[in-house]
């Protein structure tokens, strides 16, 4: 089903054909392209990490993935492997093959699963507390059997820097309110589906395909995935190019710290 | 109309200061507080007073299915229907229902609805919900955004199966069945009747319009709470120029009967109180995975019954943490917040009086939500039994025989087993 027309709300500044319905996309900055994979919190519109990437001087790419904030409910996504090839083909509508990514949760999760299957899709990666793997002695945290204002707790160290997702403008149309609503609600589906029940989908047997440099950030206060999964994933991946414990940040570390997480970004890609 | 004695089988024994001590009565409630010995007597306890509820002429007996809750020891109706269908031999048995989404496949439920229908020479009605979301997305795992759609392959697969008369392979999207052959066949033919609990989603209403299914809304909020829910299904039906025939609603109701309404008020409080205040207690953080709901019926702001269950005690949670907080107690008092017995009879969450108050209420419930089918509650929280047999038999005697008459005479009972294809008690039961 599809859930609507393109929004013209802060969710969905742009808009690209995709399927039977279409994606959200945001574009700024100048100079070489970058792309960006957003996390469970989507991409809210034109938010701070993305200013600050386009400010490093990089012509920044951010589509939401399908029934991610502006896009489409997904249609036919059911299994893993359905979500690589959507996120396959979101890649080269956007026109990010082979280009360099900063991605983020969920997003890093499905960037290291297409990597693994298509090396040529990106370039060098950053990416900021990647889902997909487990251990049992330290398990990852459960985002949704929680209420909603504990949800936005576990997603960023500081709730107002999730506020582009989950606060309406004060001038916001009534109409629209509903319809973000959904959204949101869409946006938050499309994440469950991804991690639900547990995010662990064998991604630790196909690292071994991810040849990319790869920079990883990890908030030390994420409290869905534990920070001392940062250093598994350097000991999962072939090719770390180097790592980033973030002192005063969440899962989404790449809100509660754009600024940093752009820096670290500019420098792992230069 | 037809009443339908409805049991959800509560663990009896939850400590008083349950909503205290514990978060949620339902996923993730303390194993701990589980004596094996406890659920011997119960479930025979309860099994007792569903064939008591059948001996007293109740038109059928119904069950569900919950998963890790303290409320409802029935992970699987099917068992308890089996061990109904014996002792039972007059009585029709509604299994309110399966989750199909929940068994793999679901052709397990066709089997077994089929076996039953047999064992009982037809007297079953089945029931497919899509599940709570702390039986489905939490207990049993399933993800929220798919859940509906493998439901309903669900329903399909078990509909062509009890349908076919040919061998057939079925290529769902959850489902990849090469051969699909249910052995032993349902007596009722084409199948049992189908009967969907619903909980609020609108989409539900759409479809049992639309398939002619029966609607059911199994509430504990009351028929006051659970007019809008019923007329947003009949709303649907009337825009499909159907008929609103009552007998394709079902509404579930706490009744509480007794000689007069002062020993009413003086029975049935305890029991009341323990169900509304302490089986009740569920966490509003396992109400609503995202997914769960439709965009439908986000946009429509169409709040579960069980969202609603877990959102009220959380508030109640909250204001009792807060106000022993304000005192400097580090442990609330529950005592202050919590849902009165009053409050739950003046909002109609139960019925209670003397048998013409129960029997006008009853009236009026199912005059204006139109439902010809009454699931009532006689036994709720941790009633006593002999209080139990009490309730059952007033509305066996004193109030059935006057709303019985209900709808019958205008609308025909399509939902309903037909007796007149059902085979007689065979073997030991026969005597």
């Amino acid at each position: 089903m599809n859930a609507g027309a393109p929004l013209a709300g802060h969710f969905a500044p742009g808009t690209l054909p995709y399927r039977d319905g279409h994606i959200g996309i945001v574009e700024l900055g100048v100079g070489p392209t970058v792309g960006y994979l957003h996390g469970m919190l989507g991409n809210p519109g034109v938010h701070a990490v993305l200013e600050e990437l386009a400010a490093t001087g990089h012509r920044v790419v951010a589509p939401s993935l399908p029934g991610f904030t502006g896009s489409s409910e997904p249609e036919g996504l059911r299994t893993l492997h359905d979500w690589v090839v959507a996120t396959s083909e979101v890649v080269d509508l956007a026109g990010l093959a082979g280009a360099p990514l900063v991605a983020s949760s969920v997003g890093a999760m499905l960037a290291l699963e297409l990597a693994a299957v298509r090396p040529e899709a990106f370039g060098s990666m950053v990416l900021v507390a990647p889902f997909g793997l487990w251990d049992d002695s330290d398990p990852v945290a459960d985002p949704f059997g929680t209420t909603l204002s504990v949800q936005r707790a576990m997603l960023t160290e500081d709730t107002a820097a999730s506020a582009a997702f989950f606060d309406d403008p004060a001038d916001l149309p009534a109409d629209m309110v509903v319809e973000h609503g959904v959204h949101r609600y869409l946006t938050r589906t499309a994440a469950a589906q991804l991690i639900w029940p547990l995010p662990e989908w064998g991604l630790a047997d196909r690292l071994h395909r991810v040849l990319n440099p790869v920079t990883l950030v990890h908030g030390a206060k994420d409290r869905i995935i534990p920070a001392s999964y940062l250093e598994r994933w350097a000991e999962a991946l072939p090719n770390v190019a180097g790592t980033h414990l973030l002192d005063e940040a969440g899962h989404q570390a790449d809100f509660d710290q754009p600024a940093e997480v752009a820096r670290i970004a500019a420098a792992a890609l230069a | 109309m037809k009443s339908i004695f409805f049991h959800l089988m509560p663990y009896p024994e939850l400590p008083p200061d349950f909503p205290e001590q514990h978060r949620s009565v339902w996923v993730d409630i303390d194993p701990k507080l589980y004596d094996p010995t406890v659920g011997h007597q119960t479930y025979n306890a309860y099994l007792d007073q569903l064939e008591f509820a059948a001996q007293c002429g109740f038109d059928a007996v119904g069950i569900n299915e919950h998963h890790s809750n303290g409320y409802g020891l029935m992970p699987s109706p099917n068992i308890i229907a089996a061990a109904l269908s014996r002792n039972c031999p007059d009585t029709n048995i509604v299994v309110l229902g399966d989750s199909v989404a929940l068994y793999n496949p679901p052709l397990r439920v066709a089997e077994e609805i089929a076996m039953l229908d047999g064992i009982t020479g037809g007297r079953m009605i089945a029931g497919f919900p899509v599940g709570s979301p702390m039986d489905t997305i939490y207990a049993y795992g399933q993800n929220p955004a798919t859940l509906r759609e493998r439901y309903h392959e669900g329903v399909d697969l078990i509909r062509q199966a009890w349908t076919s008369d040919e061998v057939f392979s079925f290529n769902g999207n959850y489902n990849k069945l090469r051969y699909v052959n249910v052995w032993p066949r349902p007596v009722q033919q084409p199948h049992p009747p189908i009967w969907i609990p619903g909980g609020g989603s609108v989409d539900t209403w759409d479809w049992c319009a639309a398939e002619d299914l029966v609607y059911c809304y199994l509430s504990y909020f009351g028929y006051k709470a659970g007019l809008r829910t019923m007329q947003g299904f009949w709303k649907k039906v009337q825009e499909l120029g159907k008929e609103t025939n009552p007998f394709q609603g079902g509404f579930a109701q706490f009744i509480a009967v007794a000689d007069t309404e002062a020993e009413a008020w003086d029975l049935y409080r305890e029991p009341a109180e323990y169900f509304f205040n302490t089986c009740l207690h569920v966490y509003a953080g396992y109400a609503d995975p995202p997914g769960y709901k439709t965009p439908n019926t986000v946009r429509a702001g169409v709040e579960g019954m069980v969202e609603r269950a877990a959102r009220e005690a959380t508030a109640r949670r909250e204001a009792n943490a807060a106000d022993a907080a304000k005192a400097g107690s580090a442990k609330p008092s529950y005592g202050s917040k919590k849902l009165s017995f009053e409050d739950m009879v003046e909002k109609g969450y139960i019925i209670l009086g003397d048998p013409t108050q129960v029997t006008e209420q009853v009236h009026e419930l199912a005059t204006t939500m139109n439902v010809g089918h009454l699931m009532v509650f006689s036994h709720f929280g941790n009633m006593d039994p002999e209080l139990v047999k009490m309730n059952t038999e007033m509305y066996a005697t004193k109030v059935m025989p006057e709303v019985a008459g209900l709808f019958e005479d205008d609308y025909e009972d399509h939902w309903w087993p037909k007796t007149d294809h059902q085979l007689a008690p065979v073997g030991s039961r026969a005597q």
